[in-house]
């Protein structure tokens, strides 16, 4: 799989990928990177005003830079988006470090899907909710969509009120594990 | 005869009826709105009419009396109404006829019976065609909707009486969910088409959905050009359509077409219109509905049979006879259709409107396009998230998915996120390539909705990784050289000159 290997591990980057995904990327980077001294079948092309493609064993792949945000990156590569945060080996090291040491959040947050107008709410703060059931039927599209909550929990908060607008990844409502 | 024509419709069925019409020879009218005051449709039409500086209290496309006054104004000939809109609307066809301009589509009164679902059903009933149990007419309220479903035993759906295109539709499983189910699908109803009433129906569990295409003439002749593959749906929207169906052998091909035609022949038909039938894994069909318009999908139609369908609309609307009998109609090969629309299917299919910064399509004289947009073209929450139709031809099924796939690679977009690598990821599955699937494929079949592919991935984190490195070499490049040739920051620098 991940064929670009790192020469020293002082001049690399570890893209983290979603599901613990790691891919190391050896330094310095081009448009027609090497490794080991070796030039790799792989080109990256950006046409001015035009498209972005890497050209990988004589095949052409789409990509282009949805959004980037410091060292976070979502990639669409052929139409298919992947997200990755770019880390040196040292910050590496400390993302993994915290991770270990961050408690697990017991408040789960339920975003809207896409942005939509609320038509109803079926639960109220403090409710106990199942995994499954419909918290809010948001119109979008001309399509009444029931959006659900994935756990089990307690209505902790509620964001937004009967015929607001909510824009994609609002949070609607906060959920208490239990 | 026709000699203009105004399309009240707006992007690719507008560019496509225009390219027919002009092909013929008629003058092609469209009209430019304030919503899109650019849109590509505008550049295919011989005359625009611009309202694009007018306030508009409805949309015009959906507003009657305006376009009759404009139609007239202009003394233009014919009216196309296209798809949507006021495509199924027998009070429009109506007024067109008090007015004398000719509406390309059927008559009101085939409009009106084939939009009610409730007569439709009654004549579908008198004329022997399969029809699934249901309510005999509109239910009031949930007590009798209840009581019906109880009858007819659950699953059941609901449906909007006055309803088209999934809106209004609700799936009941069990009695405990006839409350909420009714409540929305009569609110969706209601919204969408200013009617709430709903009728109730047998619910087929993971049926195809399976329509014909019908031609009729105003002397009375009326044939099928065959089937049309649409069980790829997503919530009752069609994204992928074949023709012919994997399912179908000429026998069976032959008995729903005729049925078709008889439901057709009940309200004499005339102009194109789309009879939509489910079947279920025992080959039994269910007359469902009649579409009394041009359907989305009619290039697939098109492509197998090397017939024009806006071009005989228009023959048809002209008086013109149907030259060709049902034996005349003939099918070469195998096309599909993909909707190339602006929605991000990792989030739920959610719209991911925009602009397109770059487009580019595949090419090949088995490919053809329908589109109503082009580069620097906006997608707006204010019409469907569709930016084109992808329709490929091949001589069989096979070679049909070879030459897809191969199209879809070389179909680009920028800007937007579209539902191509969805497509690609329907002709990937082993079940679909085999032609074993219904309207239940989305949910049981596409998990992910798209294929993760590893080493696609894998140049996705390169390219990322590729442009942070270039980031931070530029962020080198804007450091002051001081001590001795030793790079610092300007932040660097600030912190030290103020502790000084």
């Amino acid at each position: 799989m991940a064929e670009i290997k790192s020469t020293s591990a002082k001049e690399k980057f570890i893209a983290c990928g979603t599901g613990n995904k790691k891919f190391e990327i050896s330094q310095p980077l081009s448009e027609r990177p090497k490794v080991k001294g070796k030039k790799l079948d792989l080109c990256i092309v950006e046409e001015p005003d035009g498209f972005s493609y890497i050209v990988w064993k004589r095949k052409k792949y789409q990509v282009d830079i949805l959004e980037k945000n410091q060292n976070k990156y979502t990639i669409m590569i052929n139409g298919v988006w992947y997200s990755f945060t770019i880390e040196t080996p040292i910050s590496y090291k400390r993302r993994k470090y915290l991770e270990k040491a961050a408690p697990s959040s017991k408040i789960e947050r339920v975003n809207a899907p896409m942005p939509g107008k609320i038509l109803d709410i079926m639960v109220e703060e403090n409710t106990e909710i199942r995994e499954g059931d419909p918290v809010v039927i948001l119109e979008a599209m001309k399509m009444q969509n029931e959006i659900i909550s994935h756990v089990n929990g307690r209505v902790k908060k509620i964001n937004i009120k009967t015929n607001d607008s909510v824009m994609k990844d609002d949070v609607i409502l906060e959920i208490e594990r239990v | 005869m026709i000699k203009s024509l105004l399309v009240a419709n707006r992007g690719e069925i507008a560019v496509r009826i225009m390219k027919t019409a002009s092909a013929m020879g008629i003058e092609t009218w469209a009209i430019k709105t304030s919503r899109e005051p650019n849109a590509w449709y505008l550049s295919h039409a011989d005359k625009i009419i611009d309202i694009s500086e007018e306030f508009e209290d409805i949309p015009i496309f959906l507003d009657v009396e305006k376009l009759i006054e404009i139609t007239l104004k202009n003394k233009i000939n014919a009216i196309h109404p296209g798809y949507g809109f006021l495509a199924e609307s027998p009070f429009f066809a109506e007024r067109c006829e008090q007015n004398r301009i000719i509406f390309i589509g059927p008559s009101p009164d085939a409009i009106y019976k084939m939009g009610n679902k409730t007569i439709a059903k009654q004549l579908a009933r008198k004329h022997n065609v399969p029809l699934l149990q249901g309510s005999l007419g509109t239910v009031m309220n949930i007590k009798e909707a209840r009581e019906v479903a109880g009858m007819i035993g659950y699953p059941v759906i609901l449906k909007a009486a006055a309803g088209g295109g999934g809106r209004g539709m609700r799936i009941v499983e069990k009695e405990g969910e006839m409350e909420k189910m009714f409540r929305i699908a009569g609110s969706e109803a209601e919204k969408a088409f200013n009617d709430s009433s709903l009728f109730i129906e047998k619910y087929v569990r993971n049926p195809r959905h399976i329509e014909f295409q019908i031609l009729g003439d105003k002397i009375g002749n009326i044939i099928h050009l065959g089937e049309r593959e649409c069980s790829i749906q997503r919530k009752h929207q069609k994204l992928i359509e074949e023709s012919p169906s994997p399912a179908l052998d000429e026998k069976l091909r032959k008995k729903m077409g005729e049925a078709a035609v008889n439901i057709a022949r009940s309200v004499n038909y005339y102009s194109a219109g789309t009879v939509e039938f489910l079947l279920d894994d025992r080959n039994n069909f269910y007359f469902m509905e009649m579409n009394t318009r041009i359907q989305v999908e009619h290039p697939v139609t098109e492509m197998i049979t090397g017939i024009d369908l806006v071009e005989w609309q228009i023959r048809i609307a002209m008086g013109e006879e149907l030259p060709m009998s049902q034996e005349d109609i003939t099918y070469k090969g195998w096309a599909f259709e993909f909707r190339v629309n602006a929605e991000d299917v990792q989030a739920g299919f959610s719209p991911s409107l925009g602009i397109i910064e770059k487009i580019s399509y595949p090419k090949s004289k088995n490919i053809r396009i329908d589109t109503g947009v082009k580069q620097g073209s906006i997608i707006t929450p204010y019409y469907d998230s569709m930016i084109a139709k992808l329709i490929v031809h091949g001589e069989n099924r096979e070679k049909a998915i070879l030459y897809s796939s191969n199209a879809l690679k070389k179909f680009w977009i920028k800007g937007l996120k579209t539902t191509i690598p969805f497509c690609m990821a329907v002709l990937a599955n082993k079940n679909f390539r085999n032609g074993k699937f219904d309207t239940s494929f989305l949910t049981t079949e596409m998990k992910l909705n798209i294929r993760e592919d590893p080493e696609e991935e894998m140049l996705a984190a390169f390219f990322a990784a590729y442009d942070y490195a270039r980031d931070l070499k530029l962020e080198e490049e804007k450091c002051v050289n001081f001590e001795k040739g030793k790079a610092i920051t300007p932040w660097l620098l600030n912190k030290r000159l103020k502790s000084i």
